[in-house]
């Protein structure tokens, strides 16, 4: 049983933080895994859409929500914080970046900052999982497409114009129904009123 | 029992001294403190801090670092650490357990049914804190008859009488293993020890002493540990000692974010768990302080006879 530390508070991350950390092997040990990392998340603040495999994506997406959530707690004026941000950003311009650019647009957020995607694999060659790793709010265009919405993609044209054959089917049946009660009932006016409204199909 | 306790005169005629220099500046210079107040908070503005964890709740992961749970998450289970934390209180609410840090001198009775008189105590430097919930637990150091003697306890052990602290203060390391190589004299103190007082409202004081350790063979390898309360290990280095040092070092960690996020509980995480049972702990300390007033103001007993 260990207590917990207390010199440091840290911010949650809101993302999904293993059990574990994964050990990258490299031939400098350790050490050669957190400069891998350093790469990773280097090229990540820069080019803030990444694609790489899985294993690396998810250790550096880690460390980078950290480095960010770090940046929004301390700001630049702070020296420790500083420091750790320019171990883990290679590129000193990147620095300005983080403080000045990421630390505004994820200032205020609830949602994690980064976001990865299942990348497609390579057909022949190793079975390795490839992963994209971006900023939320990055410039380029979304990687998802939601055209479930487009009307002119030629399933919802079928589905449209299949809907609507029903619904006229569903009229013609209840004007049907109607005129019958009026046959039934001649006298009475007030069955009129009380038919149901047509509900929309 | 001498007893060392600043008068309340002190601190009262300390008070006027500062509403006699309040008053001066209202009556002297009232635009230039309005302008450094304003100034104060445009620069509280423009750094944006948002995010700062200002609850007063917090303070508490310092005094009372048993409450928080194990970060490992295999051993999480949400329900047993409300249910421990409750019966931690309950224990609290029947003796006092003070607050007390590594480096402060303890004294601890238990009942011993083989002890004369049924209790057995024991005076000694708190060199380690470990542990969390209902298993939290402290070592007390004493060389007692030129013997080194560790006794370890647990804070909340039902078999304990009273737990006593007779100097509250901290040190520079966290873990005082050292003491074990150190000289007799620095972790010596008379099981008799009368308890030193501070006066209410001081922090706890930082006693920054360095420590000289006995000539090698050591415990451990002390050269390696980051330890700031030891004085002359370099002394006791040969020239392999301080190549292996070099080799060893990993200067990558204190970089490492995920491991210092994996041996800590985040700060939402712990508001919660301190907004549960900062009121408790609170009604408690100041219920015990009214008591040590009140004891201190009995006025002695006419003696007959």
């Amino acid at each position: 049983m260990n207590q917990a530390d207390v010199t440091k508070l840290v911010s949650k991350l809101r993302i999904k933080v293993p059990d574990q950390h994964r050990r990258l092997r490299s031939p400098k040990g350790p050490e050669g895994r957190l400069d891998k990392l350093r790469k990773t998340v280097t090229g990540l603040i820069k080019f803030e859409r990444i694609e790489l495999n899985h294993h690396r994506a998810d250790e550096a997406r880690q460390y980078a929500e950290r480095l960010i959530s770090e940046a929004i707690l301390h700001g630049d004026c702070h020296k420790p914080t500083m420091e750790i941000a320019d171990y883990w950003l290679l590129e000193k311009e990147l620095l300005h970046k983080l403080f000045k650019v990421l630390v505004p647009r994820f200032e205020n957020s609830n949602t994690a900052f980064t976001k990865m995607y299942k990348a497609p694999k390579a057909s022949s060659g190793r079975n390795i999982d490839k992963a994209i790793l971006e900023l939320r709010g990055n410039p380029y265009p979304l990687l998802t497409n939601k055209h479930s919405n487009n009307r002119y993609l030629l399933q919802n044209v079928l589905l449209d114009a299949a809907k609507y054959e029903y619904r006229q089917a569903k009229y013609a049946e209840m004007a049907d129904k109607i005129g019958k009660n009026e046959e039934i009932s001649q006298p009475k006016s007030d069955d009129v009123a009380k038919s149901k409204p047509i509900n929309e199909v | 029992m001498s007893v060392i306790r600043k008068s309340s005169l002190d601190i009262l005629s300390v008070g006027k001294w500062i509403l006699r220099r309040d008053c001066r500046l209202l009556s002297a210079v009232p635009e230039k403190v309005e302008v450094a107040e304003k100034a104060q908070e445009e620069i509280e503005k423009l750094s944006g801090r948002k995010r700062r964890f200002n609850n007063p709740v917090l303070e508490y992961r310092h005094v009372y670092p048993e409450f928080l749970p194990d970060p490992n998450p295999k051993w999480r289970n949400s329900l047993r650490e409300k249910m421990e934390r409750a019966d931690m209180l309950k224990r609290r609410s029947q003796i006092d357990i003070p607050e007390f840090y590594v480096g402060s001198i303890l004294a601890v009775t238990i009942s011993d049914p083989h002890a004369q008189g049924k209790t057995n105590r024991f005076v000694g430097i708190c060199i380690e804190r470990k542990g969390c919930g209902l298993r939290a637990e402290f070592i007390l150091r004493n060389v007692v008859d030129h013997q080194g003697v560790e006794v370890k306890y647990e804070l909340y052990d039902p078999t304990i009488q009273s737990i006593q602290v007779l100097r509250l203060e901290k040190r520079l390391d966290d873990k005082l293993y050292y003491l074990r190589d150190a000289l007799p004299e620095y972790c010596t103190f008379p099981q008799d020890m009368d308890p030193e007082m501070l006066p209410e409202g001081t922090p706890v004081p930082l006693n920054p002493v360095q420590v000289k350790l006995k000539p090698k063979p050591w415990l451990e390898r002390w050269e390696r540990q980051d330890l700031k309360g030891v004085s002359n290990i370099e002394e006791h280095l040969k020239e392999k000692d301080r190549v292996r040092r070099e080799l060893r070092k990993t200067p990558w960690e204190k970089y490492d974010l995920m491991k210092q996020y994996r041996k800590t509980i985040p700060a939402e995480d712990q508001t919660e768990i301190w907004s549960e049972v900062y009121n408790q702990l609170q009604q408690m300390r100041v219920s015990r302080k009214k008591l040590s007033r009140k004891r201190l103001f009995t006025t002695p007993k006419p003696q007959l006879g």
